[in-house]
């Protein structure tokens, strides 16, 4: 029972990471907090299932069409909308919670609910790992995010254009006067995160299914772990996921399953009071130091 | 000249028209039949597609007859969001009286889809004294809050199950595997809303108890969970034979899908939303053979041949919409009350509220889910045989993707068979 839990709450630490990591990389590299995450989440997986059950696309072709769309909706919602707002805070989550809502909203008026909206596993085949089963979709899950955060570590330390990621993210003027196009930047930010969220939704959707309202639940669970881990911090959006992905096992196990989300958003409460800039994050990190 | 005979020509076509008598389904207005509930959840886009049939057949036939008058009935429709997570009550009920004030509706049908929204909204309903015939809420906190005050609250009729006769059915269910089977240990997961909580209680007290069951856990789930491995864990661990799902949220079928792949040797048997409709078997991949679901009403999502009617309206909903129903609770009660009230207006003929909720009491219909009639707390009354009550069914998935009823006898097809990895105990 307790390598079991433990073997759930790495994949769900995991789930809520692969959830976090598009939203936290746009804020970190362009200051942009995009609450249309989960409504590009929700996009992908319904573009996807378009493709493969109404022109009959093999899935995996579904599935990179769908990532491909979703980054271009990213970078088309920076260039036409995010653009004016660039630097009013409030203005720029207005602006992204509004078109999350014209999506998802949509979605649901134009009739897209219902059981049927799901995605197909990769392979469909269960493993018996510390005492428990466990499909081969979860174990992909976990894979997954561990090649993902290799590999964006080794986008962002050794390219040019990961190093111009953090260059921005840095000191937006400075790199600005070493001729890195900022506005270019962050509509790659922009459009990289809302593929992110595409990737995530390719391979966490078949766990479940496809609905307008989870949208909103993969904003909220993207928000939590961000703020916990300390926005813009991709480290801490790793610690954060584990931290809120074995509270939610370990309570549903051994308190309940009724208490999980009260002892998630105790988690969130506990962390801020004594870090309030997250466990990572530098947005008061002087404050903090006084 | 021209323009004199034009001005002429359009003052005789209008006059024309005003003083031309047409059929009297036509020139009379319309009577409106409300549908405010969740029509962005299965259970309320299909109850509400079921209603627009009714009307559709019963205006097709000219309508229905008030004081001597063919009126047609017209549909009007408001989502109140109510099933969505986060939607606070107060703003269903926004949407509730919104529609009674602006579309000034002749009854409400399916009304609220959330117990909570329905005993808030009794309030207004009896406000404005609009009959309902509602078709997803399940709590009998409304019927118990009618009768503290039935002149108040009379208005309130319900023609789906509500949560005390699915207990009936589920322990009916229980008490045929125990009989088959031995087994008497269960594991019960539910969703943490009014009606799976109501249920989960009520068949804890009438049947577990009683019968000498072992209730090894009992786990409400907050809507919207999305993991359920503890709990099949601890079903697992604690030598649960029977697991009892109670659940009407779309991410109940992720439960189907890990009981599935994680191998539990337990049965599953309650009900879960996604696994009522003939889809299901596509949706989880052809491996939900064994599982054992609820449909609230018979016509809902399956049919049986032992009841035609049922059979009628099943096939018919799939020619007018492409689709068969997949929801296993709402559209045949609300294709029903649309009859029920058609029948009660022509009966009381007027459209004053009081006389059709005297009119709906009296209520005795032979329809798609057998035999309606209203009980004291206007509950349509379910019972095993749909020659006297209505009736719900349990149904068992087989190995070939075929839906066999199992429950009740009057209407059972097979036996309940056992999945792979689960032996009988007799």
């Amino acid at each position: 029972m307790f390598l079991g839990t433990v073997v759930y709450a790495v994949i769900n630490s995991v789930i809520l990471m692969l959830m976090a990591i598009g939203f936290n990389l746009t804020f970190g590299i362009s200051g942009v907090a995009n609450f249309a995450h989960g409504a590009l989440y929700i996009l992908s997986a319904y573009v996807s299932w378009m493709l493969l059950n109404m022109l009959g696309l093999p899935f995996f072709i579904s599935a990179l069409f769908s990532i491909l769309i979703t980054t271009l909706v990213g970078a088309l919602m920076y260039r036409f909308v995010l653009i004016r707002v660039r630097g009013q805070v409030l203005s720029e989550v207005i602006a992204t919670f509004g078109i999350g809502l014209a999506i998802l909203e949509l979605f649901r008026y134009l009739g897209f609910v219902g059981f049927e909206y799901t995605l197909p596993v990769f392979i469909d085949t269960s493993f018996f790992v510390a005492g428990v089963y466990v499909d081969m979709q979860r174990i992909l899950i976990v894979v997954l995010g561990a090649v993902l955060v290799f590999g964006l570590w080794l986008f962002t330390h050794h390219t040019s254009l990961g190093l111009a990621f953090r260059g921005i993210a840095q000191d937006e003027r400075t790199a600005l006067t070493l001729g890195i196009d900022t506005d270019w930047i962050a509509t790659l930010s922009v459009s990289l995160g809302a593929g992110l969220a595409a990737l995530a939704a390719t391979i966490i959707i078949p766990l479940g299914s496809i609905s307008p309202g989870e949208g909103y639940d993969v904003l909220i669970k993207a928000l939590a772990v961000c703020i916990i881990g300390g926005l813009g911090s991709t480290g801490g959006v790793i610690v954060a996921s584990f931290i809120i992905g074995f509270a939610e096992r370990f309570t549903d196990s051994y308190i309940s399953s009724h208490w999980t989300m009260i002892v998630s958003l105790a988690a969130i409460l506990i962390v801020l009071t004594m870090k309030p800039s997250g466990l990572f994050g530098k947005q008061k990190e002087l404050e903090e130091r006084i | 000249m021209n323009r004199f005979v034009v001005l002429l020509s359009i003052m005789a076509v209008t006059i024309f028209s005003f003083v031309t008598p047409g059929t009297n389904s036509y020139a009379a207005e319309p009577i409106i039949i409300a549908v405010p509930t969740s029509l962005g959840f299965l259970e309320g886009k299909e109850s509400h597609r079921a209603v627009q049939m009714a009307v559709t057949e019963i205006n097709a036939k000219g309508g229905v007859t008030v004081g001597g008058v063919k009126r047609p009935f017209k549909v009007a429709a408001i989502d109140i969001r109510d099933a969505a997570r986060g939607v606070p009550v107060t703003e269903a009920l926004l949407g509730l009286e919104k529609i009674i004030l602006e579309k000034k509706p002749a009854a409400i049908v399916v009304g609220p889809f959330r117990s909570e929204a329905l005993m808030a909204g009794m309030d207004i309903i009896a406000k404005y004294k609009v009959p309902m015939l509602g078709t997803i809420a399940m709590s009998p906190g409304s019927e118990k809050k009618l009768k503290g005050d039935p002149e108040k609250y009379k208005y309130v009729f319900r023609t789906c199950l509500n949560a005390v006769h699915l207990v009936k059915y589920l322990a009916g269910t229980m008490a045929l595997i125990n009989k088959e089977f031995g087994f008497n240990k269960v594991y019960v997961m539910h969703q943490d809303v009014a009606w799976a909580r109501a249920t989960a209680g009520f068949v804890k007290k009438v049947y577990f108890d009683k019968a000498g069951w072992e209730i090894v856990g009992l786990e409400a789930y907050p809507t919207g969970t999305s993991d359920f491995s503890s709990g099949l864990m601890k079903a697992r661990a604690k030598g649960a034979q029977v697991i009892m799902p109670i659940f009407d949220m779309p991410q109940s079928g992720i439960l189907v899908k890990q009981w599935k792949t994680m191998r539990v040797p337990a049965i599953m048997t309650g009900f879960i939303s996604p696994l009522a409709g003939s889809g299901a078997w596509k949706i989880f991949d052809k491996k939900i053979g064994g599982a054992i679901n609820n449909i609230f009403e018979l016509g809902s999502a399956i049919d049986s041949a032992k009841v035609p009617q049922s059979k009628i309206f099943y096939d018919k909903y799939k020619r007018t919409y492409g689709k068969a129903l997949q929801a296993g609770h709402g559209p045949a009660p609300s294709y029903e009350s649309v009859y029920i009230l058609a029948e009660a207006i022509e009966r009381a003929g007027s459209l004053d509220p009081d006389a059709i909720v005297a009119e709906l009491e009296k209520t005795d219909r032979n329809g798609v889910m057998g035999r309606v009639r209203y009980d004291e707390g206007h509950q349509a009354i379910f019972g095993f045989d749909p020659k006297e009550t209505a009736v719900s069914t349990v149904f068992q998935w087989t190995k070939t993707g075929k839906r066999v009823i199992v429950f009740p006898a009057s209407i059972a097809e097979g036996k309940i068979e056992l999945p792979p990895g689960l032996k009988s105990l007799k």
